[in-house]
């Protein structure tokens, strides 16, 4: 396999924060609408890295990834709304909570429930969650939702797209990086190692039990904090956000960015967030070329579009080591 | 000569079938100590109780005198017991480089946290243990292909990658689960000089299961002999060459 050169990796890491520095001056060319469905794109790309390291890397079919959103945006908007905890603050709280739940799933998997069983209680766990978010009311408002309480950020009104998307832009950046740490770090190989051969990976000294729980923490940890921002992106949240729709479009998500690839997680997002917007021009069919691209997408790069990216240039090319560059 | 592995009285019983019945050994610094036996003699599961994938129903395993019978197998490791699989134990999606890595996942000191923040300090640590893996690779004429993914090896290449990965982290005993099967008769012979090299030179007491019969002889330093999961035999190959026990059960001509 083609190894990106010194030069190379360099100039990644140039391009890793050079990238974001860009990104800040995207409001200034954007309106209301575009920017509202720019912020939706960060959120995706939280929520479909936390779901590619468990599904992809770590290897296991666990699908509570929508479920640790919504624990991340309801306790987001519970803090915000009932306690009047600012809503920056929440954020990071409502990452351990989505980390509990992150908790929670991994227990079912240290148990030595596994694969199609696997699939079938994480998908429980986030119906659950539906269930409690509708009839939790007093804490959740049930079916009416959760409306998030007015807030200014350094004087400036939180309803304004402009100044949520620099939020949320600082924070996708910051777990992005910290995810692609993790990753090309000791832990990131020996994530890979449970999925390719767990009983191998005991044998190397390396607690495979702790390298599942660690996994699933990291990831609600990450989609946790994609609920908070979330919450603050539509201003309400409401049981429906969080059902079997939402988890399907993050499936596409990771299988159209890449199975296991942080790149991949930012363009699944990147590009299934904004080809609805496209298929606009075709009322009535929106659905069905959605689909039909997703397919053909998959059946044309089975190893999504991250693949065709680093058939280009080793510069994307992303392994579980670092070398100093 | 203070042994480094004890074994005694190990047995292992599956749902009636009595696997391993009331195995006792003991491997020296630098000792290579073959394990033959036919199929479904219990090689495998000596190695599988020793190293804490299965639990034995009776019998202790000691190593420097701490007891390890009671412990999971990544704490065994982590006391210094490696060992290889019969079918193959690499991972084939990662490269050959970070196969190695995986090795020396414990010889390392950077915390997750220093991880998720990168912290130089987790970096530092991370290049040495590069470098061994590249040294190591070199060692054995393997550094062109540390970024393949080890699953694109051939089947005796891989079998040298495990061994690399096994012994990266120095460890104080080896557990070989035919590692020269399907090796070319000159692969065989360099995985038997690496084997002895690795004894000799580093002091690690290895356990070799091996069904060639004139390999061992020439490798090992002592031989068991295990038949429907007993010891039926041990001592040196020459004893073992004219021992009846052995050429009756086992070699099959008496
Ligand atoms: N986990 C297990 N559960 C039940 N039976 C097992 C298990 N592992 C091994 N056995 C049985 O124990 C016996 C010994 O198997 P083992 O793998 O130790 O033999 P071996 O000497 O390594 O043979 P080979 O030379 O074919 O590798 C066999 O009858 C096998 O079927
Ligand atoms: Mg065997």
């Amino acid at each position: 396999m083609q190894m990106p050169t010194a030069r190379q990796r360099r100039l990644r890491t140039i391009l890793f924060w050079a990238v974001p520095a860009i990104l800040l001056l995207v409001p200034l060319g954007t309106n209301a609408y575009t920017q509202f469905i720019v912020n939706g794109m960060l959120i995706s790309t939280l929520v479909t890295l936390g779901f590619t390291i468990v599904i992809g890397n770590l290897g296991q079919l666990a699908f509570a990834n929508t479920a640790f959103f919504g624990i991340g945006a309801y306790g987001s908007a519970i803090l915000a709304a009932k306690l009047g905890v600012p809503w920056l603050l929440t954020i990071p709280i409502a990452g351990v909570f989505g980390a509990a739940g992150g908790f929670l799933a991994s227990a079912a998997a240290l148990r030595g429930i596994r694969s199609y069983y696997l699939a079938i209680i994480t998908l429980a766990f986030g119906e659950l969650m539906r269930w409690t978010y509708l009839h939790a009311r007093p804490l959740t408002g049930g079916t009416d939702g959760l409306p998030m309480p007015r807030e200014t950020l350094f004087g400036v009104s939180l309803t304004d797209d402009t100044v949520k998307y620099f939020v949320f832009l600082v924070v996708t950046v910051l777990l992005v990086k910290a995810t692609a740490n993790l990753l090309a770090s000791r832990f990131g190989r020996a994530v890979m190692a449970v999925r390719e051969n767990e009983v191998a990976t005991a044998s190397l000294a390396i607690p495979t039990s702790r390298v599942i729980l660690v996994t699933f923490i990291w990831s609600g940890f990450v989609v946790g904090c994609a609920g908070a921002l979330f919450a603050r992106h539509i201003g309400h949240v409401f049981p429906e956000s969080f059902g079997m729709l939402h988890l399907i479009a993050s499936f596409a998500m990771v299988l159209v960015g890449g199975l296991g690839s942080v790149l991949g997680a930012v363009l699944g997002a990147v590009v299934l967030t904004a080809l609805p917007e496209y298929l606009r021009a075709f009322p009535g069919m929106e659905e069905l070329f959605f689909g039909l691209i997703v397919a053909a997408v998959l059946v044309a790069l089975p190893m999504g579009l991250a693949s065709l990216l680093r058939r280009m240039s080793p510069i994307f090319v992303e392994r579980f080591y670092r070398e100093a560059s | 000569m203070s042994d480094l592995l004890t074994v005694q009285g190990l047995s292992v019983r599956f749902s009636g079938l009595t696997a391993l019945e009331d195995v006792s050994f003991e491997l020296g610094r630098g000792e290579v100590r073959a394990v033959i036996g036919p199929n479904g003699a219990g090689k495998s599961t000596l190695f599988n109780a020793i190293s804490g994938y299965v639990t034995p129903t009776s019998g202790t395993v000691h190593l420097n005198g701490e007891l390890l019978t009671v412990m999971t197998p990544h704490a065994i490791a982590e006391r210094g017991i490696r060992r290889t699989f019969q079918n193959g134990g690499l991972f084939p999606a990662l490269t050959v480089l970070e196969n190695v890595l995986t090795g020396l996942h414990a010889q390392t000191d950077a915390s997750f946290f220093d991880i998720l923040i990168g912290r130089r300090q987790a970096l530092k640590s991370e290049a040495a243990n590069i470098a061994r893996a590249r040294d190591l690779l070199k060692l054995m004429s393997m550094e062109h292909m540390a970024d393949t993914p080890a699953g694109d090896l051939s089947g005796g290449q891989q079998r040298i990658v495990e061994i690399v990965r096994t012994v990266a982290c120095d460890p104080p005993v080896l557990l070989l689960d035919e590692p020269a099967v399907g090796l070319s008769p000159v692969a065989r012979d360099q995985m038997m000089d690496i084997i002895r090299r690795l004894a000799g030179e580093k002091g690690v007491g290895i356990l070799l299961i091996e069904h060639a019969v004139e390999l061992v002889m020439a490798a090992a330093d002592k031989i068991l002999v295990m038949a429907a999961g007993k010891r039926i035999a041990q001592g040196t190959p020459d004893e073992i060459r004219q021992d009846r026990a052995v050429l009756e059960a086992y070699l099959g001509h008496a």
